[in-house]
């Protein structure tokens, strides 16, 4: 990535992919156990965070621009103007919190046909700290069916123990490269249109009509 | 003193406010005198290292004017600033001495005449509840339009390190309900009115201030939204080195929010070279992640100060909010939460309200 000065493409497609889910199920946790191969005590995230990760997946070089968000309901009117030009959401629930599964139907879901503009966009629903597993309230099974209803791929992980981390980023993105509308959206060529997004305006500017 | 109960490495990263688990600080490792653990030697702020003679003795000479200025208790406090406000402005800017801190912070945001007028409102909760857990609950059960909002208990921390849990509460009170300044809570409230205001106000202001910086962020598409939510909802207590967090908010309780538009300013300005050459992605990092010598308080704080916003801050509110009655009358669906926090007085809730003082200090 740091050799960007060349004049060749730095990768075959670039994809933005967002992390959604209630606070404290492990979203950053994820996200930085995937970029830097690292576990620590991180603090709630406030608005939004970012980061970039390269990698090679079915033979194409990627570049994954990945959107963090705040968890806390409060923080919603921050965070949901990113589900824009996403290719791939990531819901992350905890598997020891219950309500934390629950409100995948009552708000998650929900949020992503309020605000997600993509049609074809994948989803992938990630049940995170399988590590606690003599704390697990919720089942396997029962995540495999509420992803079948909602029609998203699945996976366990845990963060700490990095367990299938890589994996579910793997598994979205090969589904994204398996989509032909997608694809053109995400091609090196188009960087412009998807990798950047208009930025979420406040209220008032957003709706001007004059 | 609460102050151990921030042992993780600053606040930079560490800490949960959902999941607080304060732990007692490990006897073996070296900490500085705000009760962190030092991470490297050789300090940045240099706060730890020894001082030569001569500056200890204009510290005491600091510390002793600084004393009778505030008086026994805070008792000259309100006399010497009605006199010498500039005095204590400058001197404010300066940065107060620590060891003063605590006190000083509490007579400026006004909260200690809301403690003294308001006897046994704060009530503590269980003995075993820890001091953050309990500030922070004891707040969402005072205001339950605010609630608990995540990035409060980073302000919460910073004052439990300079005063009682009681005075904490009260400060946050102060703060979010303007006792002094404009109120706080539009940070915090449902839609969080105040930080698209905030957001709206400095996005015009860079482009103001830096022009050419604001253009290479609109090509960017860089949104303030994407950095600096968290300068507002913490007031630089998220990501910032301690000890210059400390300093901004000494004039923050002093003079208000205008600071954090100075010092958001200062650092674009401080960093303006390096940025404006950056593309998306690097950008992002690079607002999230300032340089160590952007972040020293000696020079980001003095070249903060020399940004003038006040003025346009006020013009750029009301033109926020005319744009919001158009775009809200445009949409028909009048949000009456936004215009309700801006008409909104400084009101507490009724039981104490005849207790609070609105205006009656002495700036």
């Amino acid at each position: 990535m740091d050799s960007s000065s060349s004049s060749q493409p730095e990768f075959d497609y670039l994809f933005k992919l967002l992390l959604i889910g209630d606070s404290g199920v492990g979203k950053s946790s994820l996200l930085l156990r995937f970029t830097s191969d690292s576990f620590d005590d991180l603090s709630p995230t406030i608005g939004v965070d970012f980061k970039v990760k390269m990698v090679t997946i079915g033979g194409k070089k990627l570049k994954l621009a990945i959107w963090d968000t705040a968890g806390q309901e409060r923080f919603r009117t921050l965070t949901s103007s990113y589900y824009r030009g996403a290719q791939g959401i990531i819901m992350v629930y905890d598997v020891t919190r219950r309500e934390t599964f629950s409100n995948l139907a009552d708000v998650w879901a929900k949020e992503i046909d309020l605000y997600s503009t993509n049609q074809d966009c994948i989803k992938m629903l990630v049940g995170n700290k399988v590590d606690k597993e003599s704390e697990r309230v919720v089942t396997k099974k029962e995540g495999i069916d509420f992803a079948r209803e909602y029609g998203c791929l699945f996976l366990e992980c845990s963060a700490k123990t990095r367990v299938n981390v890589e994996q579910c980023f793997e598994e979205l993105v090969l589904k994204i490269l398996d989509t032909p509308s997608l694809l053109a959206e995400g091609s090196a060529g188009v960087e412009r249109n998807i990798f950047k997004q208009k930025p979420p305006q406040a209220d008032a500017s957003t709706s001007s009509c004059c | 003193m609460v102050r151990g109960f921030v042992t993780a490495n600053g606040m930079e990263k560490k800490r949960t406010s959902d999941e607080f688990e304060p732990g007692p600080i490990p006897p073996s490792q070296p900490v500085d005198r705000f009760g962190f653990i030092k991470q490297e030697q050789n300090s940045p702020d240099g706060i730890t290292k020894s001082r030569p003679a001569n500056e200890h003795e204009r510290e005491e000479r600091r510390i002793r004017k600084w004393r009778k200025m505030i008086g026994v208790g805070g008792s000259d406090w309100k006399h010497y600033v009605r006199r010498k406000p500039h005095v204590v402005k400058r001197r404010i800017r300066k940065g107060i001495p620590d060891c003063l801190r605590g006190l000083v912070w509490q007579l400026i945001s006004g909260s200690r005449d809301l403690l003294l007028m308001n006897p046994g409102v704060y009530e503590r909760h269980g003995p075993g509840q820890r001091s953050l857990y309990n500030v922070l609950k004891a707040y969402s059960v005072y205001d339950r339009d605010v609630g608990y909002v995540q990035g409060m208990g980073f302000l919460a921390g910073l004052l439990l390190l300079y005063m009682s849990e009681e005075d904490a509460f009260w400060l946050l009170v102060a703060l979010l309900k303007g006792a002094v300044h404009a109120p706080m809570e539009g940070l915090y409230l449902a839609g969080l009115p105040l930080v698209q205001q905030y957001l709206f106000q400095f996005e015009q202001l860079v482009k103001e201030h830096l022009p050419k910086l604001g253009q290479h962020f609109s090509e960017e598409m860089i949104s303030p939204s994407m950095y600096a939510s968290q300068w507002f909802i913490t007031v630089f207590s998220y990501s910032f080195p301690f000890s210059l967090a400390l300093r901004i908010w000494d004039v923050f309780l002093y003079e208000g929010v205008k600071v954090v538009f100075k010092v958001g300013l200062a650092l674009l300005r401080f960093c303006h070279d390096g940025l404006i050459k950056l593309p998306f992605e690097k950008l992002i990092h690079a607002l999230r992640n300032f340089p160590e010598d952007a972040m020293n308080p000696d020079t980001l704080l003095p070249l903060a100060f020399s940004i003038k916003v006040s003025k346009r801050l006020e013009e750029l509110k009301q033109e926020y909010e005319k744009r919001n009655v158009a775009s809200l009358q445009q949409t028909g669906s009048a949000n009456r939460q936004q215009l309700a926090i801006k008409d909104k007085e400084f009101s507490i809730r009724p039981e104490t309200s005849n207790c609070v003082p609105k205006d009656d200090s002495s700036r």
